[in-house]
Protein backbone atom coordinates (compact mmCIF):
# COMPACT_ATOMS: atom_id res chain seq x y z
CA UNK A 1 0.00 0.00 0.00
CA UNK A 2 1.38 3.41 -0.95
CA UNK A 3 0.58 5.92 1.79
CA UNK A 4 3.07 8.60 0.78
CA UNK A 5 1.44 11.96 0.03
CA UNK A 6 4.45 13.00 -2.04
CA UNK A 7 6.27 11.53 -4.98
CA UNK A 8 9.46 13.57 -4.57
CA UNK A 9 11.14 15.56 -1.79
CA UNK A 10 11.86 18.31 -4.28
CA UNK A 11 9.70 21.28 -3.25
CA UNK A 12 7.97 19.32 -0.47
CA UNK A 13 6.39 21.32 2.33
CA UNK A 14 3.75 20.01 4.77
CA UNK A 15 3.00 16.31 4.52
CA UNK A 16 0.53 14.56 6.79
CA UNK A 17 0.85 10.84 6.38
CA UNK A 18 -2.56 9.15 6.09
CA UNK A 19 -4.18 12.56 6.50
CA UNK A 20 -3.29 14.43 3.35
CA UNK A 21 -6.87 15.33 2.56
CA UNK A 22 -9.62 16.99 4.63
CA UNK A 23 -11.64 13.83 5.12
CA UNK A 24 -8.81 11.75 6.49
CA UNK A 25 -7.59 14.65 8.61
CA UNK A 26 -11.07 15.05 10.10
CA UNK A 27 -11.21 11.32 10.80
CA UNK A 28 -7.85 11.30 12.55
CA UNK A 29 -8.63 14.44 14.53
CA UNK A 30 -11.91 12.87 15.62
CA UNK A 31 -10.16 9.60 16.51
CA UNK A 32 -7.52 11.47 18.52
CA UNK A 33 -10.17 13.39 20.45
CA UNK A 34 -12.21 10.21 20.93
CA UNK A 35 -9.17 8.37 22.25
CA UNK A 36 -8.56 11.15 24.71
CA UNK A 37 -12.17 11.27 25.87
CA UNK A 38 -12.13 7.48 26.19
CA UNK A 39 -9.04 7.70 28.37
CA UNK A 40 -10.77 10.19 30.66
CA UNK A 41 -13.86 7.98 30.82
CA UNK A 42 -11.69 4.98 31.70
CA UNK A 43 -10.14 6.87 34.60
CA UNK A 44 -13.55 7.88 35.93
CA UNK A 45 -14.77 4.28 35.63
CA UNK A 46 -11.66 2.90 37.32
CA UNK A 47 -12.11 5.30 40.22
CA UNK A 48 -15.76 4.40 40.64
CA UNK A 49 -15.04 0.67 40.50
CA UNK A 50 -12.15 0.98 42.97
CA UNK A 51 -14.17 3.03 45.41
CA UNK A 52 -17.17 0.68 45.15
CA UNK A 53 -14.92 -2.34 45.69
CA UNK A 54 -13.41 -0.70 48.75
CA UNK A 55 -16.90 -0.10 50.15
CA UNK A 56 -17.76 -3.80 49.84
CA UNK B 1 33.96 35.23 -4.37
CA UNK B 2 31.30 35.27 -7.05
CA UNK B 3 27.74 36.44 -6.50
CA UNK B 4 26.53 32.85 -6.81
CA UNK B 5 28.97 31.68 -4.16
CA UNK B 6 27.86 34.51 -1.90
CA UNK B 7 24.23 33.49 -2.33
CA UNK B 8 25.07 29.88 -1.56
CA UNK B 9 27.00 30.93 1.50
CA UNK B 10 24.13 33.14 2.67
CA UNK B 11 21.62 30.33 2.17
CA UNK B 12 23.81 27.93 4.15
CA UNK B 13 24.22 30.49 6.93
CA UNK B 14 20.47 31.11 7.14
CA UNK B 15 19.76 27.39 7.21
CA UNK B 16 22.20 26.86 10.07
CA UNK B 17 20.75 29.82 11.92
CA UNK B 18 17.26 28.35 11.59
CA UNK B 19 18.59 24.99 12.76
CA UNK B 20 20.20 26.66 15.78
CA UNK B 21 16.85 28.17 16.72
CA UNK B 22 15.25 24.74 16.58
CA UNK B 23 18.08 23.15 18.52
CA UNK B 24 17.84 25.76 21.27
CA UNK B 25 14.12 25.26 21.89
CA UNK B 26 14.39 21.50 21.48
CA UNK B 27 16.77 21.35 24.43
CA UNK B 28 14.80 23.91 26.43
CA UNK B 29 11.79 21.61 26.07
CA UNK B 30 13.84 18.59 27.08
CA UNK B 31 15.21 20.39 30.13
CA UNK B 32 11.69 21.45 31.04
CA UNK B 33 10.82 17.78 31.42
CA UNK B 34 13.09 17.94 34.45
CA UNK B 35 10.48 20.19 36.07
CA UNK B 36 8.04 17.33 35.84
CA UNK B 37 10.54 14.76 37.03
CA UNK B 38 11.10 17.11 39.97
CA UNK B 39 7.41 17.52 40.70
CA UNK B 40 7.06 13.75 40.53
CA UNK B 41 9.76 13.17 43.16
CA UNK B 42 8.72 16.13 45.26
CA UNK B 43 5.04 15.22 45.48
CA UNK B 44 5.68 11.54 46.09
CA UNK B 45 8.05 12.54 48.88
CA UNK B 46 5.64 15.10 50.32
CA UNK B 47 2.81 12.56 50.50
CA UNK B 48 2.30 10.02 53.22
CA UNK B 49 3.27 6.47 52.29
CA UNK B 50 -0.35 5.47 51.81
CA UNK B 51 -0.70 8.01 48.97
CA UNK B 52 2.79 7.99 47.46
CA UNK B 53 1.99 6.33 44.14
CA UNK B 54 -1.36 8.07 43.69
CA UNK B 55 0.43 11.40 44.00
CA UNK B 56 3.00 10.30 41.45
CA UNK B 57 0.32 9.07 39.07
CA UNK B 58 -1.08 12.60 38.90
CA UNK B 59 2.27 13.93 37.77
CA UNK B 60 2.75 11.25 35.14
CA UNK B 61 -0.68 11.85 33.66
CA UNK B 62 -0.39 15.63 33.77
CA UNK B 63 1.83 15.66 30.71
CA UNK B 64 -0.33 13.11 28.92
CA UNK B 65 -3.43 15.30 29.12
CA UNK B 66 -1.92 18.74 28.63
CA UNK B 67 0.13 17.85 25.55
CA UNK B 68 -2.78 16.59 23.39
CA UNK B 69 -5.24 19.23 24.58
CA UNK B 70 -2.66 21.91 23.94
CA UNK B 71 -2.44 20.50 20.42
CA UNK B 72 -6.23 20.34 20.02
CA UNK B 73 -6.98 23.88 21.22
CA UNK B 74 -4.31 25.43 23.49
CA UNK B 75 -2.09 26.79 20.74
CA UNK B 76 -5.13 28.17 18.96
CA UNK B 77 -6.22 30.01 22.14
CA UNK B 78 -2.83 31.72 22.36
CA UNK B 79 -3.06 32.96 18.81
CA UNK B 80 -6.78 33.75 18.76
CA UNK B 81 -7.31 35.73 21.97
CA UNK B 82 -4.63 38.43 22.34
CA UNK B 83 -7.29 41.13 22.32
CA UNK B 84 -9.42 39.75 25.15
CA UNK B 85 -12.27 37.29 24.94
CA UNK B 86 -13.23 37.77 21.28
CA UNK B 87 -11.20 35.50 18.99
CA UNK B 88 -9.38 36.70 15.92
CA UNK B 89 -8.61 34.51 12.95
CA UNK B 90 -5.95 31.98 13.95
CA UNK B 91 -6.83 29.05 11.72
CA UNK B 92 -3.13 28.36 11.24
CA UNK B 93 -2.98 27.16 14.87
CA UNK B 94 -5.79 24.60 14.59
CA UNK B 95 -4.90 20.88 14.43
CA UNK B 96 -5.89 20.59 10.77
CA UNK B 97 -3.67 23.45 9.65
CA UNK B 98 -0.59 22.63 7.57
CA UNK B 99 1.43 24.47 10.25
CA UNK B 100 0.53 21.88 12.85
CA UNK B 101 2.58 18.94 11.68
CA UNK B 102 5.69 17.95 9.77
CA UNK B 103 6.58 20.63 7.23
CA UNK B 104 10.09 20.65 5.83
CA UNK B 105 9.77 24.39 5.16
CA UNK B 106 8.56 25.39 8.63
CA UNK B 107 11.38 25.42 11.16
CA UNK B 108 9.66 27.03 14.10
CA UNK B 109 6.01 26.29 14.77
CA UNK B 110 6.46 22.83 16.24
CA UNK B 111 9.30 23.80 18.48
CA UNK B 112 7.46 26.84 19.89
CA UNK B 113 4.29 24.79 20.31
CA UNK B 114 6.30 22.21 22.27
CA UNK B 115 7.83 24.78 24.61
CA UNK B 116 4.44 26.36 25.28
CA UNK B 117 2.86 22.93 25.87
CA UNK B 118 5.47 22.28 28.55
CA UNK B 119 4.75 25.67 30.13
CA UNK B 120 1.12 24.53 30.28
CA UNK B 121 2.01 21.23 31.88
CA UNK B 122 3.94 23.17 34.51
CA UNK B 123 0.78 25.02 35.55
CA UNK B 124 -0.94 21.67 36.12
CA UNK B 125 1.96 20.41 38.18
CA UNK B 126 1.88 23.56 40.29
CA UNK B 127 -1.70 22.75 41.28
CA UNK B 128 -0.91 19.06 41.62
CA UNK B 129 1.15 19.41 44.78
CA UNK B 130 -1.41 21.57 46.55
CA UNK B 131 -4.23 19.05 46.21
CA UNK B 132 -2.48 15.78 47.02
CA UNK B 133 -3.99 12.98 49.07
CA UNK B 134 -7.69 13.77 48.62
CA UNK B 135 -8.54 14.91 45.10
CA UNK B 136 -9.98 12.47 42.60
CA UNK B 137 -7.54 11.75 39.78
CA UNK B 138 -10.24 12.41 37.20
CA UNK B 139 -11.13 15.78 38.73
CA UNK B 140 -7.47 16.71 38.91
CA UNK B 141 -6.99 15.91 35.24
CA UNK B 142 -10.07 17.92 34.20
CA UNK B 143 -8.76 20.89 36.19
CA UNK B 144 -5.28 20.38 34.76
CA UNK B 145 -6.61 20.52 31.21
CA UNK B 146 -8.44 23.71 32.16
CA UNK B 147 -5.44 25.47 33.66
CA UNK B 148 -2.80 23.97 31.36
CA UNK B 149 -4.49 24.26 27.98
CA UNK B 150 -7.02 27.07 28.48
CA UNK B 151 -6.55 29.44 31.41
CA UNK B 152 -2.82 30.10 31.49
CA UNK B 153 -2.56 30.30 27.72
CA UNK B 154 -5.42 32.81 27.65
CA UNK B 155 -3.45 34.87 30.18
CA UNK B 156 -0.38 34.27 28.00
CA UNK B 157 -2.23 35.62 24.96
CA UNK B 158 -3.02 38.78 26.92
CA UNK B 159 0.37 39.26 28.58
CA UNK B 160 2.90 37.58 26.30
CA UNK B 161 1.57 37.78 22.73
CA UNK B 162 2.97 40.72 20.69
CA UNK B 163 -0.65 41.87 20.18
CA UNK B 164 -1.70 41.13 23.77
CA UNK B 165 -3.95 43.80 25.25
CA UNK B 166 -2.02 43.91 28.52
CA UNK B 167 1.14 44.77 26.62
CA UNK B 168 -0.43 47.21 24.16
CA UNK B 169 -2.70 48.98 26.67
CA UNK B 170 -0.71 48.79 29.92
CA UNK B 171 2.89 48.14 28.91
CA UNK B 172 2.78 44.85 30.85
CA UNK B 173 6.22 43.27 31.30
CA UNK B 174 6.61 39.67 32.48
CA UNK B 175 9.51 38.06 30.62
CA UNK B 176 9.95 35.03 32.87
CA UNK B 177 6.24 34.27 33.39
CA UNK B 178 5.88 35.35 37.02
CA UNK B 179 2.33 36.31 36.16
CA UNK B 180 1.20 34.33 33.13
CA UNK B 181 2.34 30.99 34.51
CA UNK B 182 3.00 31.22 38.26
CA UNK B 183 0.40 33.72 39.50
CA UNK B 184 -2.25 32.19 37.27
CA UNK B 185 -1.52 28.65 38.44
CA UNK B 186 -1.13 29.67 42.09
CA UNK B 187 -4.45 31.50 42.23
CA UNK B 188 -6.14 28.77 40.20
CA UNK B 189 -4.92 26.34 42.89
CA UNK B 190 -6.32 28.59 45.62
CA UNK B 191 -9.75 28.51 43.98
CA UNK B 192 -9.62 24.70 43.80
CA UNK B 193 -8.38 24.33 47.39
CA UNK B 194 -11.30 26.35 48.77
CA UNK B 195 -13.78 23.87 47.31
CA UNK B 196 -11.66 20.78 47.84
CA UNK B 197 -11.23 21.29 51.58
CA UNK B 198 -8.40 20.12 53.82
CA UNK B 199 -7.14 16.58 54.24
CA UNK B 200 -8.75 14.62 57.05
CA UNK B 201 -6.78 15.38 60.20
CA UNK B 202 -5.20 18.57 58.92
CA UNK B 203 -7.28 20.77 61.19
CA UNK B 204 -8.31 19.61 64.67
CA UNK B 205 -10.63 21.97 66.51
CA UNK B 206 -9.57 24.68 64.10
CA UNK B 207 -5.88 24.20 64.80
CA UNK B 208 -3.59 23.27 61.92
CA UNK B 209 -1.77 19.97 62.41
CA UNK B 210 1.46 18.94 60.69
CA UNK B 211 1.05 16.20 58.11
CA UNK B 212 4.66 15.37 57.50
CA UNK B 213 6.19 14.13 54.23
CA UNK B 214 6.99 10.42 54.25
CA UNK B 215 10.25 11.05 52.39
CA UNK B 216 11.57 14.55 52.89
CA UNK B 217 14.93 13.87 51.19
CA UNK B 218 13.10 12.80 48.03
CA UNK B 219 10.99 15.96 48.19
CA UNK B 220 14.13 18.09 48.51
CA UNK B 221 15.80 16.40 45.56
CA UNK B 222 12.62 16.89 43.56
CA UNK B 223 12.65 20.59 44.33
CA UNK B 224 16.25 20.85 43.18
CA UNK B 225 15.30 19.04 39.96
CA UNK B 226 12.60 21.66 39.39
CA UNK B 227 15.28 24.33 39.66
CA UNK B 228 17.28 22.53 36.95
CA UNK B 229 14.16 22.45 34.81
CA UNK B 230 13.71 26.18 35.32
CA UNK B 231 16.73 26.80 33.12
CA UNK B 232 14.84 25.17 30.26
CA UNK B 233 11.70 27.06 31.22
CA UNK B 234 13.41 30.45 31.35
CA UNK B 235 15.43 29.70 28.24
CA UNK B 236 12.13 29.01 26.51
CA UNK B 237 10.93 32.47 27.56
CA UNK B 238 13.62 34.20 25.51
CA UNK B 239 13.40 34.60 21.73
CA UNK B 240 16.22 33.34 19.55
CA UNK B 241 15.88 35.47 16.42
CA UNK B 242 17.42 34.92 13.04
CA UNK B 243 19.20 37.63 11.10
CA UNK B 244 21.09 40.37 12.90
CA UNK B 245 18.60 40.77 15.75
CA UNK B 246 19.96 38.18 18.14
CA UNK B 247 18.24 37.51 21.45
CA UNK B 248 15.14 39.43 22.43
CA UNK B 249 12.54 39.04 25.14
CA UNK B 250 9.11 37.80 24.16
CA UNK B 251 8.20 41.50 23.91
CA UNK B 252 10.87 42.19 21.32
CA UNK B 253 13.29 44.25 23.41
CA UNK B 254 16.96 43.24 23.25
CA UNK B 255 18.31 40.96 25.95
CA UNK B 256 20.57 37.93 26.21
CA UNK B 257 21.14 34.73 28.16
CA UNK B 258 23.83 36.46 30.20
CA UNK B 259 21.27 38.81 31.71
CA UNK B 260 19.02 35.84 32.47
CA UNK B 261 21.96 33.91 33.97
CA UNK B 262 22.98 36.69 36.36
CA UNK B 263 19.48 37.21 37.62
CA UNK B 264 18.23 33.62 37.69
CA UNK B 265 21.13 32.53 39.88
CA UNK B 266 20.95 35.57 42.14
CA UNK B 267 17.20 35.06 42.41
CA UNK B 268 17.65 31.45 43.44
CA UNK B 269 20.25 32.31 46.08
CA UNK B 270 18.26 35.21 47.49
CA UNK B 271 15.09 33.16 47.70
CA UNK B 272 16.81 30.34 49.58
CA UNK B 273 18.33 32.77 52.06
CA UNK B 274 15.05 34.58 52.62
CA UNK B 275 13.07 31.40 53.19
CA UNK B 276 15.72 30.05 55.55
CA UNK B 277 15.54 33.20 57.64
CA UNK B 278 11.82 32.85 58.25
CA UNK B 279 11.51 29.08 58.38
CA UNK B 280 14.81 27.33 59.35
CA UNK B 281 13.16 24.30 57.75
CA UNK B 282 14.59 22.41 54.74
CA UNK B 283 11.41 21.99 52.70
CA UNK B 284 10.59 25.70 52.94
CA UNK B 285 14.23 26.69 52.45
CA UNK B 286 14.47 24.68 49.24
CA UNK B 287 11.08 26.03 48.11
CA UNK B 288 12.62 29.45 48.70
CA UNK B 289 14.84 28.86 45.67
CA UNK B 290 11.72 28.59 43.54
CA UNK B 291 10.14 31.54 45.31
CA UNK B 292 13.21 33.67 44.66
CA UNK B 293 13.37 32.90 40.95
CA UNK B 294 9.63 33.44 40.53
CA UNK B 295 9.82 36.75 42.41
CA UNK B 296 12.39 38.14 39.95
CA UNK B 297 11.38 36.25 36.80
CA UNK B 298 9.20 39.04 35.40
CA UNK B 299 12.20 41.38 35.26
CA UNK B 300 15.06 39.01 34.49
CA UNK B 301 16.09 41.17 31.54
CA UNK B 302 16.02 44.45 33.45
CA UNK B 303 17.31 44.10 37.02
CA UNK B 304 20.76 44.76 38.37
CA UNK B 305 21.81 41.45 40.00
CA UNK B 306 22.28 43.12 43.40
CA UNK B 307 18.70 44.34 43.24
CA UNK B 308 17.59 40.90 42.09
CA UNK B 309 19.20 39.36 45.14
CA UNK B 310 17.44 41.75 47.51
CA UNK B 311 14.06 41.28 45.82
CA UNK B 312 14.46 37.51 45.88
CA UNK B 313 15.28 37.62 49.59
CA UNK B 314 12.02 39.53 50.08
CA UNK B 315 10.16 36.88 48.09
CA UNK B 316 11.78 34.09 50.07
CA UNK B 317 11.17 35.86 53.38
CA UNK B 318 7.50 36.47 52.77
CA UNK B 319 6.66 33.15 51.11
CA UNK B 320 6.53 31.04 54.32
CA UNK B 321 4.56 33.81 56.04
CA UNK B 322 1.98 33.83 53.26
CA UNK B 323 1.86 30.05 53.51
CA UNK B 324 1.05 30.38 57.21
CA UNK B 325 -1.68 32.91 56.42
CA UNK B 326 -3.24 30.51 53.93
CA UNK B 327 -3.14 27.76 56.55
CA UNK B 328 -4.66 30.06 59.19
CA UNK B 329 -7.51 30.67 56.79
CA UNK B 330 -8.29 26.95 57.00
CA UNK B 331 -6.89 26.12 53.57
CA UNK B 332 -4.76 23.00 53.29
CA UNK B 333 -2.15 23.73 50.64
CA UNK B 334 0.02 20.64 51.08
CA UNK B 335 3.15 22.08 49.46
CA UNK B 336 2.71 25.84 49.67
CA UNK B 337 1.86 26.29 45.98
CA UNK B 338 -0.32 29.32 46.62
CA UNK B 339 2.49 31.07 48.50
CA UNK B 340 5.37 30.02 46.22
CA UNK B 341 3.65 30.49 42.86
CA UNK B 342 0.60 32.63 43.53
CA UNK B 343 2.09 35.15 45.94
CA UNK B 344 5.61 35.31 44.52
CA UNK B 345 4.27 35.41 40.95
CA UNK B 346 1.97 38.30 41.85
CA UNK B 347 4.75 40.05 43.74
CA UNK B 348 7.16 39.53 40.85
CA UNK B 349 4.92 41.31 38.36
CA UNK B 350 4.32 44.25 40.73
CA UNK B 351 8.03 44.58 41.54
CA UNK B 352 8.84 45.23 37.88
CA UNK B 353 6.54 48.23 38.12
CA UNK B 354 8.12 49.37 41.37
CA UNK B 355 11.75 49.03 40.27
CA UNK B 356 11.76 49.13 36.46
CA UNK B 357 9.16 51.74 35.56
CA UNK B 358 9.94 53.85 32.54
CA UNK B 359 11.55 51.18 30.38
CA UNK B 360 10.18 51.49 26.85
CA UNK B 361 8.26 48.73 25.11
CA UNK B 362 9.02 47.95 21.50
CA UNK B 363 5.58 47.30 19.88
CA UNK B 364 4.30 50.44 18.23
CA UNK B 365 1.96 52.33 20.51
CA UNK B 366 2.69 50.22 23.58
CA UNK B 367 3.19 52.39 26.68
CA UNK B 368 6.30 52.18 28.83
CA UNK B 369 6.41 50.03 31.95
CA UNK B 370 4.53 51.60 34.87
CA UNK B 371 3.72 50.59 38.43
CA UNK B 372 0.01 50.92 37.79
CA UNK B 373 0.22 48.88 34.61
CA UNK B 374 2.08 46.11 36.40
CA UNK B 375 -0.27 46.17 39.38
CA UNK B 376 -3.34 45.91 37.17
CA UNK B 377 -1.61 43.19 35.18
CA UNK B 378 -0.87 41.22 38.34
CA UNK B 379 -4.51 41.56 39.43
CA UNK B 380 -5.67 40.36 36.01
CA UNK B 381 -3.43 37.30 36.33
CA UNK B 382 -4.69 36.49 39.83
CA UNK B 383 -8.36 36.88 38.88
CA UNK B 384 -7.92 35.02 35.59
CA UNK B 385 -6.49 32.10 37.53
CA UNK B 386 -8.80 32.17 40.53
CA UNK B 387 -12.24 32.43 38.91
CA UNK B 388 -12.11 29.37 36.63
CA UNK B 389 -10.35 27.31 39.29
CA UNK B 390 -12.99 28.18 41.85
CA UNK B 391 -15.97 27.89 39.50
CA UNK B 392 -15.12 24.57 37.87
CA UNK B 393 -14.00 22.93 41.13
CA UNK B 394 -17.26 24.12 42.73
CA UNK B 395 -19.18 22.51 39.89
CA UNK B 396 -17.22 19.26 40.28
CA UNK B 397 -17.82 19.37 44.03
CA UNK B 398 -21.56 19.81 43.55
CA UNK B 399 -21.52 16.79 41.24
CA UNK B 400 -19.60 14.82 43.88
CA UNK B 401 -16.72 14.43 41.44
CA UNK B 402 -14.03 16.49 43.17
CA UNK B 403 -12.96 14.64 46.26
CA UNK B 404 -12.44 10.97 47.07
CA UNK B 405 -14.83 9.42 49.64
CA UNK B 406 -13.67 9.84 53.24
CA UNK B 407 -13.22 6.10 53.80
CA UNK B 408 -10.94 5.95 50.75
CA UNK B 409 -8.96 8.94 51.97
CA UNK B 410 -8.48 7.34 55.37
CA UNK B 411 -7.42 4.01 53.89
CA UNK B 412 -5.07 5.66 51.44
CA UNK B 413 -5.42 6.12 47.70
CA UNK B 414 -2.69 3.63 46.84
CA UNK B 415 -4.46 0.80 48.60
CA UNK B 416 -7.79 1.52 46.92
CA UNK B 417 -7.02 2.53 43.35
CA UNK B 418 -3.37 1.85 42.51
CA UNK B 419 -2.50 -1.75 41.59
CA UNK B 420 1.05 -1.45 42.91
CA UNK B 421 2.93 -0.78 46.13
CA UNK B 422 5.58 1.91 46.60
CA UNK B 423 7.82 -0.05 48.94
CA UNK B 424 6.65 -3.67 48.82
CA UNK B 425 9.62 -5.11 50.70
CA UNK B 426 9.57 -2.57 53.50
CA UNK B 427 6.27 -1.06 54.54
CA UNK B 428 3.15 -2.37 52.80
CA UNK B 429 0.62 0.46 52.59
CA UNK B 430 -2.04 -1.51 54.41
CA UNK B 431 0.25 -1.84 57.43
CA UNK B 432 0.62 1.85 57.97
CA UNK B 433 -2.98 2.87 57.51
CA UNK B 434 -4.28 4.24 60.73
CA UNK B 435 -6.11 1.68 62.82
CA UNK B 436 -4.65 -1.40 61.17
CA UNK B 437 -1.96 -3.66 62.51
CA UNK B 438 1.39 -4.63 61.00
CA UNK B 439 1.27 -7.75 58.87
CA UNK B 440 4.20 -9.25 60.74
CA UNK B 441 6.76 -8.44 63.39
CA UNK B 442 9.21 -7.07 60.86
CA UNK B 443 6.82 -4.40 59.67
CA UNK B 444 7.05 -0.95 61.13
CA UNK B 445 4.29 -0.05 63.59
CA UNK B 446 1.27 1.87 62.42
CA UNK B 447 2.14 5.00 64.30
CA UNK B 448 1.21 8.57 63.63
CA UNK B 449 4.67 9.48 62.42
CA UNK B 450 4.28 7.39 59.34
CA UNK B 451 0.61 7.77 58.55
Amino acid sequence: MNSSPITTWEGAAAYFTFADNPTMMAIFCALAVAGFVGFMAAIIKHEKDAFDKHDD
Amino acid sequence: MTAEEMEALKAAFEMHQAMNVEVFYWWCTAIMFMIHAGFLAYEIGASRVKNALASGMKNILTLSVVIPTFYFFGWWIYNAFPGGLVPVDAAFALPWSTSMGPDVQDMGTGIFWAAFALFGATTGSIMSGAVIERIRLSAYLILTILVGSVVWILAGAWGWHPDGWLLLDLGYHDVGASGVVHAVAGFFSLGVLINLGPRIGKFVNGKAMAIVPHNLPMALIGLMMIIVGFFGFLGGCIIFNGGETGWTTIYGNPTNLSAFAFNTLMGFAGGVIGAYLTSREPFMTMSGGLAGIITVAAGLDLYYPGLTFVLAICGGLTMPLVGKMVEKAGIDDAVGAVAVHGWCGFLGVVLVGAFASGYPNTPEGAPEITLMGQFIGALVMAVTGFIPGYAVSLLLSKMNMLRVPSNVEEAGLDLVEIPAQPYPETVPARDIVEGTQPANENSLPANGALS
